[in-house]
């Protein structure tokens, strides 16, 4: 997820053909309390990563991932 | 940070297809959050 609006994640989305939801924090209130940012006025978000459980408790939050790399390592460690 | 076992954050956000995604509607499955810079840029 972005701070970015629906059409700009949806263009992105379509040129790289996500099968995945791409979800639009435009007023940044997840980004601030997830720690992808410090503050609503973030430019942008933080490449942080966050894996919840089914019983809607953090399992693992890492403040920097790779994008080349981290979806496959955290899908592999599910 | 957030401290792996606390509760997560509840969110309602809309994604890129306008639907909207809640964090409560996907309860007891495991969710993977993933924040990026901006759409469409390198790195």
């Amino acid at each position: 997820m972005s701070f970015d609006t629906p059409a700009e994640n949806r263009a992105f989305a379509e040129k790289f053909g996500f099968g995945y939801p791409l979800l639009c924090d435009v007023d940044r209130t997840m980004g601030v309390a997830y720690g992808a940012a410090d503050s609503p006025a973030a430019a942008s978000a933080r490449r942080i990563g966050v894996v919840v459980g089914p019983d809607g408790r953090i399992r693992s939050w890492e403040g920097k991932v790779a994008p080349a790399t981290w979806p496959q390592e955290v899908l592999a460690r599910l | 940070m957030l401290e792996p076992g606390s509760a997560a954050p509840d969110f309602t956000a809309p994604d890129h297809l306008g639907n909207t995604v809640s964090l409560a509607g996907l309860r007891g499955k495991t969710v993977v959050l993933w924040f990026y810079p901006k759409a469409d840029t390198p790195g």
